[in-house]
Order: C-alpha cells, then sequence, then structure tokens
C-alpha cells in the first residue's frame, strides 16, 4: 500500500523507437496485450459496480430515500431502512479514529523523529507486524478475550461518570461486551498501522532546513514539530485519516463480531449496535427476494459512501502537493 | 529481523510441506469420539461414492453431526458437509439450487414454494426442547410461565426481582440485576418456532408475531446460530436466552421449568419432548406442530425440525446418496439422538418419514 | 535525518515550554505503548494458544466432523487457503503487472489511462464483502459453491493493490535506462520486457506479496461463495472447500473449548503465514531496489 504524497512528477511518456522506425508485429502485440488487460480492469470493475447496482435495484426502487433515511429494517415486513446501520458504521469509524489518530501521529513522530536509531527499525518492524494480523484474527481475540474482559472496565466508567454531564450520556448502562465501543476499539488497532505509514512518509518529507530553522531559533522538540513537521504535513495527514476512515467503514468480520448485532440508534457507546458490513455478513445466506436485494443495496451504499470518502482523500491530497 | 525471517521461513515450509502432503487422509483424527451406532446397520446397500452439500438450522446441528460421523462408517464413499448457517439460509441455499438438502426447523412461506426449482418433501428427523436458559448466581432453580416469557424477551421485565418473576418462585432469592435478553440475529427456525410457542400459548401478551426474525426490541443482544446465543448468556451475568437442550447443556447452562398448557411446571428434557410428541398431529406432508402441546408431562417448548429435499432427484448418485442418508438417519441414527440431547421421532411418524423418503425419484 | 534535540545557547527555557516539551515528549512514547501493548498482548495471546494446539496433526489432518469435541485438525483450511489465495495470485498478479505496464509505459497522460487509474482506486476502496457478493451473483448462483468462486473474489481484491504497486515500481525507474535501451536500437517491447521490469521487478514483487498478504486473511469474500468442508479438497473447481480466515469465523462464534483452540490454532497458522509473506516483500524490496 504506497499511496505516497510524493509520487512520481509525472508518469513516464510514451516513447517511439528511435532505432527502429519500424512497429513490429511482437511490438504491437505486446501493446495490444497491455492494452487489453488495462480494458479488463476496467470491465471488471464495471461489472462490479453495474451488476450490484442491478440486483439492488428492486429494493431502491421500493424504498427510494426510505432506503438511506428509514430507521426501521424489518426482512419479515417487507421494510428495509438502513438508517440504524449507517448510524452504527460512523459511529465505530469514528470511535476508531478518535482513538487511532493522535496514537498513529505519535508513533510517526516516533519513527520519524524521535526514536533512537536502533530503536527506529524494531519499532517499524512491529508496525508492520501489526498490519500483517488479519482482520479475523482481530475479530477473533476481540471476542473470546478483550470483550468479556473489557465489561467490568466499562461498568466502573459507567458507574462514574454518572454525574458528568456529556459523559454520562456516553457511557450510561446497560454496559455490554459486544457494543459499539469495542468495535471501535478493534478497529482502531487495524487502522493504525495503515494512517501511521502514510503519516510517517508524510513527515519524513520535510526538508532537514525547516527542522533546523526551528531549533535554531531555539525551539524545543516539541514546538520545532509544531512550526515544521505540522504546518507542512497537514494535508498529508487528512489523506491519511481519511484513508484509515475508508478502511474502517468497509470493515466487516472484525466489527460483526464484537458490535452486538442488535441495532438501535443511540448515543450509549456501551451499548450494542450493529452496522452495513456486519449486517450483510449475517443477514446474506438468509436472504431472498427483495430482502437480498436490500443487502446488496446496504453493499452499494457502502460502496458508495466509501468511494466518496477515498475521492475526497486523493483529492485533498493532490491539492496539497500542487501547493509550492 | 534475519532471525525472524528464519523462524517464519521454517513455518511456512511446514505448512507447504503439509499441504502437498498426505491431503487424502479421512478423518482419522485421534479425539474424535462417535458415540454409539458402529456398522450394526443393514448393510445391504450397494456402495455409494458421492458428495453431498447441505446447510440449514443449528438447532439439530449436534445431531446431525454424529449421524453425519457415524454414517461414514456405512458408506465410506459418501460425504456429507452440513454448513449450519441458520434454518433461513438453508432454505434459500436449497431454493438457489446451491446445496443438496436443507435442514429447517420452520416451513416454507406458500408465496415461496413456486421460487424452488421443484416440489420438495419434509422429512422430519428429531424433535427437541427449546430451554429457556439464564445465568445468574445462586438461582438453580427457575420457574418460568409464558407470559413471564413474553414480558421478559419484549423488555417488559427488566429486572430478576421483578415481582412477576418472584410470583412464580416463591423461594428463590432473585437478584436485582438487569436482565440482558440474548436473542438470534440471523434468520432462525429455533427464532420461528419459540415465537410461535409464545403466540399460542400468550396470544394476548406477545405482540411481536412469529416468524424466522422478528423485531426485536432494541436493547436486546443478538447472537449468531444456536451456539451464539448460548456464548452471550453463557458470557453474561443475568443473561436469558432460548437455546436448543443440546447446546444448553454442552455450555453448562441453566435452564428454566416452563409452565405447560396443563398448568404443570415442567423441565426441559427429553421425557418431556417425546410426551410433547406422542400428541401431536401430523399432516399429511408430514408437517407438524408439537409446541404448547396437551399433557401433564408436556413439554411446551418442544421444537420440530425436518430436511428439506427436492422430490425428483437429477442426479443418479447424489439421489442414492441422499437416500440412503436420510434413511439411516430415520433407522440407526435414531439411536443416536438421546445421545446428544434430541429426542427420536415416534414410530408412527418415523414409518412415515421413510415411506417419504422411499418416494423420492432418482434417474436410473 | 535525525536531528540529536535543540542544543539550548540561551539561557534556560521557560518552565512552561520545558513542561510542554516534556508533556508532548511522554504522549509520544506513550502512543507508541498504546499500540505495542495491545499488540502484545494479542501476539502473545496468539502464540500461546494458537502453539499449544499447532503441530505436525493439526496442519495436516481432517476438521473433526463433530464440531463441540473431537480433536484439533486444520488440514483442508491450510490447503484450502494456499490453494484458493494460489488462484488468485495467478490470476490477479499478471493481468494487474500487464495493466500497470499499459498505464505507465504507453498509457501516459491518455483519458483511457486515466480511467483506469481512477478505477482501479475506486476499487481499493470497494468494502471486501461487496467483492464476495458480486461473485456469488454471478458465479455462484450458476455453478454452485466453490474454491475457484472464492479465488474470483479474492483475485478482485487484490487487482487494485497489485495494479497500484506496480505502477508505482515502473515509475521509479530512471527514464535513463528506457532512453539508452531505446538509443541502442531496442524496440519498446524489448525494452520494456528487459530494461524495464527488471528493474522494477522488486517493487513488483514486493507489491504482490502485499497483496497476497492481505488476500490470505480476508474472510468476508470467502462467506458465501466457498461452502464448507471437513476433508480437504484440492480441486478448486468441484466442490465445496474452506480456507483459515473462514474457520477462524466459524469457529470464534461456538463456545465449545475444542473449536475455540482450533480458532486458535488457526489463527496462529495465518498470522504466521501471513507475517512470512509480508516480512519477505519488505526484504526484497529494501534489498534489491535500484536507488
Amino acid at each position: 500500500m504506497t499511496l505516497t504524497t510524493a509520487r512520481a512528477p509525472s508518469p513516464t511518456p510514451p516513447h517511439r523507437g528511435l532505432g527502429s522506425a519500424r512497429n513490429s508485429l511482437s511490438d504491437r502485440a505486446f501493446r495490444a496485450l497491455t492494452l487489453t488487460c488495462g480494458v479488463l480492469v476496467l470491465a471488471v470493475l464495471g461489472l462490479i459496480a453495474v451488476s450490484t447496482t442491478t440486483e439492488a435495484w428492486p429494493a431502491f426502487r421500493e424504498e427510494g430515500l426510505g432506503f438511506v433515511f428509514g430507521t426501521r429494517w424489518a426482512p419479515s415486513a417487507g421494510v428495509f431502512g438502513s438508517l440504524e446501520f449507517v448510524y452504527g458504521t460512523v459511529v465505530i469509524s469514528a470511535i476508531a479514529l478518535v482513538l487511532a489518530v493522535p496514537v498513529s501521529v505519535g508513533i510517526a513522530l516516533f519513527l520519524s523523529d524521535l526514536a533512537p536509531r536502533r530503536l527506529r527499525r524494531a519499532a517499524s518492524s512491529l508496525i508492520d507486524l501489526l498490519a500483517a494480523v488479519p482482520s479475523v484474527v482481530y475479530g477473533l481475540w476481540g471476542i473470546l478475550v478483550f470483550a468479556p474482559f473489557v465489561v467490568e472496565i466499562y461498568d466502573w466508567i459507567s458507574r462514574n461518570t454518572e454525574s458528568v454531564p456529556v459523559l454520562s450520556t456516553l457511557f450510561a448502562g446497560p454496559v455490554s461486551g459486544f457494543s459499539f465501543f469495542t468495535a471501535g476499539v478493534i478497529l482502531a488497532l487495524m487502522i493504525t498501522p495503515i494512517i501511521t505509514s502514510i503519516t510517517r512518509e508524510v513527515f519524513d518529507t520535510v526538508p532537514a532546513s525547516q527542522k533546523e530553522a526551528a531549533y535554531a531559533l531555539g525551539a524545543t522538540r516539541w514546538e520545532m514539530i509544531r512550526a515544521a513537521i505540522f504546518p507542512h504535513s497537514r494535508v498529508g495527514m487528512v489523506g491519511a485519516v481519511l484513508l484509515g476512515l475508508g478502511r474502517a467503514m468497509g470493515e466487516t468480520i472484525a466489527a460483526a463480531l464484537v458490535i452486538g448485532s442488535s441495532p438501535q440508534i443511540t448515543a450509549r457507546l456501551f451499548g450494542t449496535g450493529d452496522a452495513m458490513a456486519a449486517v450483510i455478513a449475517n443477514e446474506f445466506g438468509e436472504s431472498g427476494g427483495i430482502h437480498r436485494a436490500a443487502l446488496i443495496g446496504l453493499g452499494v451504499e457502502l460502496f458508495l459512501i466509501t468511494i466518496l470518502v477515498n475521492l475526497v482523500a486523493r483529492a485533498i491530497v493532490n491539492r496539497g502537493l500542487r501547493r509550492p | 529481523m534475519n532471525r525472524t525471517s528464519l523462524s517464519g521461513a521454517a513455518i511456512a515450509l511446514a505448512i507447504l510441506a503439509a499441504a502437498c502432503g498426505d491431503s487424502s487422509k479421512i478423518g482419522q483424527s485421534g479425539g474424535t469420539t462417535v458415540p454409539g451406532g458402529q456398522g450394526n446397520t443393514a448393510t445391504t446397500e450397494a456402495a455409494i461414492s458421492a458428495t453431498l452439500n447441505a446447510s440449514g438450522a443449528t438447532f439439530p446441528k449436534a445431531f446431525y453431526e454424529v449421524a453425519i460421523a457415524s454414517y461414514k462408517e456405512v458408506q465410506a464413499g459418501v460425504t456429507v458437509n452440513y454448513n449450519s448457517v441458520g434454518s433461513g439460509a438453508g432454505r434459500q441455499n436449497l431454493q438457489d439450487g446451491v446445496v443438496d438438502f436443507a435442514g429447517s426447523d420452520g416451513l416454507v412461506a406458500d408465496a415461496d414454494k413456486p421460487r424452488y426449482k421443484g416440489e420438495f418433501v419434509y422429512v422430519p428427523t428429531v424433535a427437541a426442547p427449546i430451554t429457556v436458559s439464564y445465568n445468574l448466581n445462586g438461582v438453580n432453580e427457575l420457574q418460568l410461565d409464558a407470559d413471564t416469557i413474553a414480558k421478559i424477551f419484549q423488555r417488559q421485565i427488566t429486572t430478576w426481582n421483578d415481582p412477576a418473576i418472584a410470583a412464580l418462585n416463591p423461594g428463590a432469592r432473585l437478584p436485582a440485576t438487569d436482565i440482558t435478553v440474548a436473542r438470534r440475529s440471523d434468520g432462525s427456525g429455533t427464532t420461528e418456532n419459540f415465537t410461535r410457542y409464545l403466540v399460542a400459548a400468550a396470544p394476548d401478551t406477545w405482540t411481536l408475531r412469529s416468524g424466522s426474525t422478528v423485531e426485536w426490541p432494541a436493547s436486546t443482544q443478538a447472537g449468531q446460530g444456536n451456539t451464539g446465543v448460548a456464548q452471550i448468556v453463557k458470557a453474561t451475568p443475568g443473561g436469558i436466552g432460548y437455546v436448543d437442550l443440546s447446546d444448553a447443556k454442552a455450555s453448562s447452562l441453566q435452564f428454566a421449568r416452563v409452565r405447560n398448557k396443563a398448568g404443570k411446571a415442567v423441565a426441559p428434557s427429553l421425557e418431556g419432548a417425546s410426551a410433547a410428541l406422542a400428541g401431536a398431529q401430523v399432516n399429511a406432508d408430514l408437517t407438524y406442530n408439537p409446541l404448547n402441546a396437551d399433557g401433564d408431562a408436556s413439554y411446551p417448548i418442544t421444537a420440530p425440525t425436518w430436511v428439506l429435499v427436492y422430490k425428483n432427484q437429477t442426479d443418479k448418485a447424489k439421489g442414492a446418496a441422499i437416500k440412503s442418508f436420510l434413511k439411516y438417519v430415520l433407522t440407526d441414527g435414531q439411536k443416536l439422538a438421546k445421545e446428544v440431547d434430541f429426542a427420536p421421532l415416534p414410530a408412527s411418524l418415523q414409518l412415515r418419514a421413510l415411506a417419504q423418503v422411499e418416494d423420492i425419484t432418482v434417474p436410473a | 535525518m535525525s536531528i540529536a534535540g535543540p542544543i539550548s545557547l540561551t539561557s534556560s527555557l521557560s518552565r512552561g515550554r520545558r513542561v510542554r516539551n516534556r508533556l508532548a515528549t511522554a504522549g509520544v512514547w506513550l502512543s507508541v505503548a498504546a499500540a505495542v501493548v495491545p499488540l502484545g498482548f494479542i501476539v502473545a495471546y496468539l502464540v500461546q494458544q494458537g502453539g499449544r494446539v499447532v503441530d505436525w496433526a493439526f496442519l495436516t489432518e481432517d476438521i473433526p466432523i463433530i464440531s463441540r469435541g473431537g480433536g484439533p485438525g486444520m488440514g483442508p483450511a491450510v490447503l484450502g487457503t494456499l490453494l484458493i489465495t494460489g488462484a488468485a495470485t495467478l490470476m490477479a498478479v499478471p493481468l494487474g503487472v500487464l495493466a500497470a505496464t499499459y498505464l505507465n509505459e504507453y498509457g501516459g497522460k491518455r483519458r483511457l489511462a486515466g480511467t483506469i487509474r481512477l478505477m482501479a482506486d475506486v476499487m481499493a476502496g470497494v468494502p471486501s464483502i461487496v467483492m464476495g457478493l458480486f461473485v456469488y451473483s454471478v458465479y455462484v448462483l450458476r455453478f454452485g459453491q466453490r474454491g475457484f468462486a472464492g479465488a474470483l473474489a479474492l483475485g478482485c481484491l487484490m487487482l487494485p493493490i497489485v495494479i497500484r504497486s506496480a505502477e508505482t515500481a515502473l515509475q521509479l525507474v530512471p527514464n535513463e535506462l528506457r532512453e539508452a535501451s531505446t538509443a541502442l536500437g531496442a524496440r519498446t517491447s524489448r525494452t520494456i520486457l528487459t530494461v524495464v521490469v527488471p528493474a522494477a521487478l522488486p517493487g513488483i514483487v514486493s507489491g504482490a506479496l502485499l497483496a497476497v498478504a492481505r488476500a490470505a486473511g480476508e474472510t468476508a469474500p470467502l462467506l458465501f461463495t466457498i461452502g464448507i468442508v471437513n476433508a480437504a479438497n484440492p480441486n478448486l473447481f468441484d466442490g465445496t472447500n474452506t480456507a483459515l480466515s473462514a474457520q477462524i469465523f466459524s469457529n470464534a462464534r461456538l463456545p465449545f473449548l475444542a473449536a475455540q483452540q482450533r480458532a486458535w490454532g488457526a489463527a496462529f497458522t495465518l498470522v504466521a503465514l501471513v507475517f512470512l509473506l509480508t516480512a519477505v516483500a519488505r526484504v526484497i524490496a529494501r534489498r534489491f531496489t535500484v536507488r
């Protein structure tokens, strides 16, 4: 995964052989081959987009905008409103970001600046290891180890914030190990390596001269970071965060195992909920007819949201690159 | 870094070698215990070779597993893969033609029947009690009735020391713990049977109707499969959920005695289930309803389960294998049922089911 | 490029600035701990639980039919993961590398190339379950559940990753190499095949390995496409199959100890496999890249 902010200036321009003027058969054949592959890739994606949308169409047609904004999802009654799941996806992704971003930025700073050179490689490998763990293993750990363990902590937090204004709503009981918050924590673990690696690459591109200048003016390390690294990297960091967000929203398995599978729109972070991808995984097997169309529709909805997030990330990153 | 790469390489080599190696071994794993029924079938059948794919209910999963394992001793060439994904998914898979037979605790809706690829039949296999399992320290005996169960699962009763529960359990010390309701997240025949019981036994209290999915109140927890619900109840003090007897016992859960139609509080047991089955009315297509049965000894939440299979098979080997397997389940297989906490079918129903299997046509 | 901290030439810093600096440094170390500690727990637990269960028998024997008890065995899943991921790789890598070659060597700024690039980026963001749904509707309903369906879904998942990394690797090859080859009279295709691709090969290979690692760990695309088996099935085109990730997913939800142990064992095996692939990818990238 190398979405670097420092892409090569422009792709190599197509060139013609200066020596041989003949466009030989093998040359044309090779070119045709690569072109075919390019078009094939386009075709596959197009097919995915078209096929899923057509399959989902009956549900969209039936529900109209109610599909996106309806709060009731009742397959047995033929009602399909996805808002509870959109809410769940948004909430767990938000929790994941709130937890992952500060940690990722901290680690990136560590890797690019603060770490003693010896530790740097070890820490870097550790982060790679974090990225290598498949999501289902995080889910397994979450359901068998983390969720049962964390219930008491949630309970403690819930009881001790009862009198604090905002927190009492967020942490009100009844608490459950399988909840928005647990899913958010597991997702945070998963997206940290992505955000860290991109942010670190961005930090590494800060010119040494800027850092030295800050120090020369008498800045402490923290002040140097604020003055030289952050302003330069703001755009890249936003891109990294949005990419992490995209990954969190699309994550199916880890979330499905620990979110509680009981959809509701509530501010209680320790309560159960449900997310779009998890619902698809749980209900698809038994669905038929319009229920199946509605689930594929959820998939399309999720697809569109993640596309949007990714496109925004690309736009921000590219715009940032063009700035002098 | 080098050392890690080396050990990583060693592991990978081991895995690769394993994969290229003896992958054709058929389940001789040391720990598999196959209870009962070893090779005393009438093996006058010719040897068949086929692979059957099936999917469906988690309710009878434990029974199908032992039946499949011991059937292998009878017909070593037949492999049966049963994917327990829930009754709803099983029926859908059969409809799509993705499996050879489906396990389902619930019936196919009339509106869906034309969507199937042909006529299908219900073959009853076993039945079992659906327990109302709970997790409450210090409460070893609990009695409930249909009304109270309905209110609990509709979240009208939210704490264990509610007067309604206390009234049914005068001697028990009920704590003030919150009740955590565990139910199914997937389309389930167990849910369907449980809710049908509540519709029949508590018609004025239960408002959520019945079906393989039901609109549960928001503050309930959902698990996938009977085992998912069992897992939630087991892990949550104050939890309560509906789980088949076999999985409840295997997860060491406590279950409540339920007041039946005759007013007696009966514990979920095979005797209670058999009593309920005895009086049940069986329809011509072999569907029947043992829920909320009459009789003093009947356990009121006894649930049936069937195998759904197409009447006219198209593949010779598969058709023969299906008939052979189902016949096994209905004869020697019935002896295995009790060992995994399932109630065998009453003799009359067993005979009718065998006749049903005989009627399945296989191309010559 | 590490600058060894500020050298204070002036008099001591104000207390506020010093405190803020210390807090920030503490914050950084805390965040490292926040990532390392849970990871440490997870890996330790994985090694402890999985290591107990994984042995030769585990890696080769069939999955017990009786899920509650029975001994451990994940042979079919190991085979399934290797075969399905392998097939996906065979489909996605050549296609992706050739497409990337088109994009970088011939496509340039043309509209078609731009569209393909955009689509590849978009495809990278598709939730993996949507890939599974797609293959289910298009393939499984017609041909049934089989290993190949899973391979198709994983291949679709790998394609954008391969294209992106291959294109980047090709871009990093200096133009001088291409020009020198052309000046010596080589045709374009010859230049690409004998000069550019070999120069970019480390990057291409490492990108492909990362894609394989990602695919091996995916569960969602396999959920509805491959079904289940208890005995090893080496045939991708006939009959259902299973994979380590799918087995972990289904066993994680069972409350029986034996099933959970099998899940840990499968997780251990899978992580070892993925980690190995990632480590090899990094080593290749670092050691062989032309700088």
